[in-house]
């Protein structure tokens, strides 16, 4: 654990896991994505300005469209709202810092490499040019031009990203649960919190789905796989399509998460609508429950509207019809919100202040946005308008109307952030020339809704309303030189703010100095009383029955009283450990590595601020993508790349795990619906549903191709006599064997067995690498089929789809099995030296991952070997 | 009875049920009843993952909350998958 440095110290920025810094870092850094993804817009704008590619050219234009939107959707938009999210959340529920600080940072790094990553795309030839869709087969090499490194630096950079947000959203779902101030029921997080808490849900169940595509997508690119080609073994995939599942797949699987992204992209601005509204009309917001319900709704029916963006491809006409109908139906709470808003400023006094006028803005242009996306939903109308600049039109409208509301949230938690007031005038001229130029941009694009989508030309007669929209999108630009320049002379000259520059701002964020102490508060937060105070250290004791941690809990009821379950139970440091696996910083074992050191005694120790380990172990990640993207071309650059990477990251793991941090638990906290669950269980089980999603996407994906080319001709046709049930079945035995040893390692544990808990993870790992042994004889074995007529060339990763569904996805589980298995030598290793003695919790978490692993296998064996 | 002993019938139960499904063959024709046997088959995992998520990972003796947690995930991919296959033409 490194000290932390003082904010005008450069070290600070790379040490830090505070929260409020790393809010300010995600701010910074979304901007600067903002005016990236705006250069490629201006680009293609200006390319738009004559119906022929006589600027960029045609595979220029491609590329400044596809990553305009890659870039706005994915690296500006959601992380700016978890700027907010980062520095705002915690201190809405009285917490200190989220739950786990160093995932935090980490969360952080691993988002801004991803997008050095996507940057240095555009050195390697080409970057990715197949629309921000990534449709198939558009998305894999054999479609695109050159060598396509580009292109998979692309899709390494989303998983890089993914792996953030998955992060993120595990940390964020356990700080709301486990860390609210006492009192405070989930229904009365203010509304901002709340539409934080149902993005992450939504983008906990949402990304895990992408990551699955675009780990699929990656191993077509780096393995050469065949779930997104046409044609596997014949000429063309006009005549000899063999996969006729192929882009049906990927347009379910990015779909499934695609419209859940248009409310994890919207529901922040939602949450930042409602507090700007609320503190500037002056009153609750009306029907404030109702408004609630109605984001709930929308969060879970999210989840069942995906197939109205695939009207105009082969689905049934079933489907269709009741996907239209989930469709129109998602419609309906929005209206109950867009009232609720409307009602607040009838029944209040408004304040037209920037923030306002940005949240006001935000809802004309959503109602606008919203209002035209039905035509969409209708099956016969999106006929007509897939494909053409409505849905341009139409989705501007709705995601820069969020990004609208974001702006008004950036001037609305600026005083607290910096301290200082911006300059009210030159806001409100930044809005009025963004609003100006939004409309001018935008607006056009309906009346010119007949030109086609994703491509330079279009009817002549069309070209003044394209040339208003590039004069619109340099309006729209040139806003944000205002908004810069207010917010840098604003830092250095702005008027001094105290702690509640806004009247009526109610929300627990102005309870306290602006900026915010280190530690965000100076006593204990608590709502037991019906409003906020600020409990001393003898209080709490004395509300814990003076031994904090272990008093009762309190339901989601708000009745008071103690609610510490495991508050500051003890939790061994690294024990759950090490993490690593092959390089990759995947989810699970920073999870674990972050488990790891929160030394939590009871004790009145200093919780940690700084780690050096997020940044390095981000680092190594990127050099190993950079490696991957260019492994399949044999260069010796790529290759040392991946294996330094590869190195870093795991070397960087073990050091975080090795390093002693404490974040504690509040001692009292209301823990609804998780009270008896501790921090680091709810944190590996909210990650293993993640998981158990990626797995069923994976398996889903799997089922759906097979369906596709006919479920029992796969078994005759594409699958070898010598792939047989015995080797699934051993390793059926070895894992379940394995999975029985780490529960008597966890009971040998609770009785203080030393040798039993090292017996028993010694055969855990013994029939872990029996079961990677077994299938490694097995995956040569079919590798090598010489003999066989029918495959001359042997079965492996490339011969034909059922090869490729086998070797991925058992591969896919194969690896977690390897993360496990350096998980237990590290923990065999603690063990010898002492660790874990009555202290069994973190094999059980440990286990739990494990299980799952287990389970997996069990529907693998039978769908791969039997059936 | 200690909940090692439960431990190891569990695991006897997970051996001999993985056993069955690579035997089932043997007694069903796939040829003739080959949707018989995947939905026993099928069945057979099933009941295997319920024993280990409910004993082996605790579920049984977690708050309820937990078991709708990992239910969420699981209903998520369900719903994929149910209604990608149930698209096709």
């Amino acid at each position: 654990m490194s000290e932390l440095p003082p904010k005008s110290s450069i070290r600070r920025w790379f040490l830090t896991t505070n929260h409020k810094d790393i809010g300010v870092l995600y701010l910074i850094t979304a901007l600067f994505f903002l005016l990236f993804g705006g250069l490629m817009a201006m680009l293609f704008r200006v390319e738009l300005l004559s119906p022929a590619a006589d600027f960029l050219g045609e595979s220029g234009y491609n590329q400044a469209v596809s990553t305009h939107g890659l870039l706005m959707v994915f690296w500006f938009i959601s992380p700016f709202a978890f700027g907010f999210a980062n520095y705002v959340v915690p201190l809405q529920i009285g917490a200190d810092d989220l739950a786990f600080p160093r995932l935090n940072a980490l969360s952080y790094w691993l988002y801004l490499f991803s997008g050095l990553l996507f940057g240095v795309s555009f050195f390697q030839g080409t970057t990715f040019a197949g629309g921000w869709t990534m449709y198939a087969p558009l998305n894999t090499p054999a479609y695109m031009p050159g060598e396509a490194l580009g292109a998979t630096s692309v899709v390494l950079a989303l998983i890089m990203f993914i792996a953030a947000v998955t992060l993120g959203s595990v940390n964020f779902l356990t700080t709301m649960y486990r860390m609210r101030a006492e009192g405070l029921r989930m229904r009365d997080l203010p509304i901002f919190s709340i539409s934080i808490n149902l993005t992450v849900w939504m983008m906990l169940f949402a990304f895990a789905a992408l990551l699955a595509a675009l780990m699929i997508l990656s191993s077509d690119h780096i393995l050469g796989t065949h779930y997104f080609s046409y044609a596997i073994d014949g000429e063309t995939f006009a005549t000899d399509a063999d996969n006729p599942g192929s882009s049906m797949l990927w347009a379910h699987l990015f779909w499934f998460f695609g419209h859940p992204e248009v409310y994890i992209v919207f529901f922040p601005a939602l949450g930042i609508m409602g507090e700007c509204f609320q503190t500037f009309t002056g009153r609750r917001l009306v029907g404030r429950k109702w408004f609630i319900i109605a984001m709930v709704l929308v969060a879970l029916q999210s989840f069942i509207v995906w197939m109205h963006h695939m009207f105009l491809t082969g689905i049934n006409l079933n489907i269709k019809t009741i996907f239209m109908a989930t469709t129109i139906g998602i419609s309906l709470p929005f209206d109950l919100m867009v009232f609720s808003l409307i009602y607040t400023m009838i029944k209040g006094k408004v304040r037209f202040t920037t923030p306002f006028l940005f949240s006001l803005g935000a809802l004309l242009l959503f109602i606008l946005g919203g209002i035209t996306g039905v035509f969409l939903g209708a099956v016969v109308l999106d006929y007509q308008f897939r494909g053409t600049y409505w849905v341009v039109a139409h989705f501007h409208y709705v995601m820069v109307a969020g990004a609208t509301a974001l702006f008004g949230g950036l001037y609305y938690w600026y005083p607290k952030i910096t301290g200082k007031m911006y300059d009210e005038f030159l806001g409100k001229v930044h809005f009025a020339v963004y609003f100006i130029g939004f409309n001018l941009l935008y607006f056009p694009m309906f009346i010119a809704w007949e030109t086609p989508r994703r491509v330079f030309n279009y009817p002549v007669e069309l070209t003044i309303w394209h040339n208003l929209s590039t004069v619109g999108a340099f309006v729209l630009g040139a806003s944000f030189l205002i908004m810069f320049y207010n917010m840098f002379v604003s830092y250095f000259r702005g008027e001094e703010v105290g702690d509640r520059p806004w009247e009526f701002a109610t929300s627990a964020e102005w309870a306290v100095s602006s900026p915010p102490p280190l530690e965000n508060f100076d006593g204990v937060p608590s709502y037991a009383s019906g409003k906020l105070e600020f409990l001393d250290d003898e209080e709490v004791a004395r509300r814990t029955g003076g031994q904090a941690g272990h008093a009762g809990t309190a339901a989601d009821g708000g009745t008071g009283g103690a609610a510490t379950d495991g508050g500051t139970a003890s939790t061994d440091p690294a024990e759950a450990g090490t993490a690593g696996g092959t390089g990759l910083a995947t989810a699970e074992t920073a999870l674990a590595a972050e488990t790891g050191t929160a030394e939590l005694t009871g004790h009145d120790e200093h919780a940690s601020h700084a780690s050096f380990w997020p940044f390095l172990i981000s680092l190594g990640g990127f050099v190993l993508f950079l490696g991957l993207s260019g492994v399949r071309t044999g260069a010796m650059l790529y290759e040392s790349l991946a294996l330094v990477g590869g190195v870093v990251t795991f070397g960087s793991l073990v050091g975080m795990a090795q390093e002693p941090f404490y974040a504690p638990e509040p001692a009292i906290a209301e823990r609804w619906p998780f009270e008896n669950v501790e921090k680091m269980k709810l944190g590996m089980w909210t990650f293993l549903a993640s998981d158990i999603v990626l797995f069923g996407a994976f398996i889903g994906s799997y089922a759906f191709i097979r369906f596709a080319y006919g479920w029992r001709a796969w078994e005759h046709e594409l699958i070898p006599e010598a792939h047989v049930t015995f080797p699934g079945l051993v390793n059926t035995y070895l894992l379940l064997a394995s999975s029985f040893a780490v529960v008597l390692a966890m009971v040998s544990a609770e009785r203080e067995s030393k040798w039993g808990v090292l017996a028993s993870l010694g055969a855990t790992f013994a029939l872990g690498v029996g079961f990677l042994i077994n299938k490694g004889i097995e995956w040569l074995h079919l590798f090598n089929l010489h003999g066989s007529e029918a495959f001359p060339h042997g079965w492996d990763l490339t011969t034909n789809l059922a090869s490729s569904t086998f070797y991925l996805t058992t591969g896919l589980h194969g690896a977690h099995v390897v993360i496990g298995l350096l998980i237990v030598v590290y923990m065999f290793v603690r063990t010898w030296g002492g660790a874990y003695m009555g202290e069994e919790k973190p094999i059980e978490y440990f286990g739990l991952y494990w299980h799952l692993v287990d389970i997996v296998w069990l529907f693998l064996f039978p769908l791969f070997y039997i059936l | 009875m200690s909940h090692t002993k439960l431990y190891t019938i569990i695991f006897g139960v997970l051996f001999v049920f993985a056993t069955i499904q690579a035997l089932v063959e043997q007694f069903i024709s796939f040829e003739q009843s080959y949707w018989l046997a995947f939905g026993l088959i099928i069945a057979l995992s099933v009941i295997k993952a319920l024993l280990v998520a409910g004993y082996y990972q605790h579920l049984r003796w977690e708050p309820r909350s937990v078991s709708y947690l990992a239910g969420g995930g699981l209903l998520v991919a369900l719903a994929l998958t149910a209604a990608a296959a149930y698209s096709i033409v």
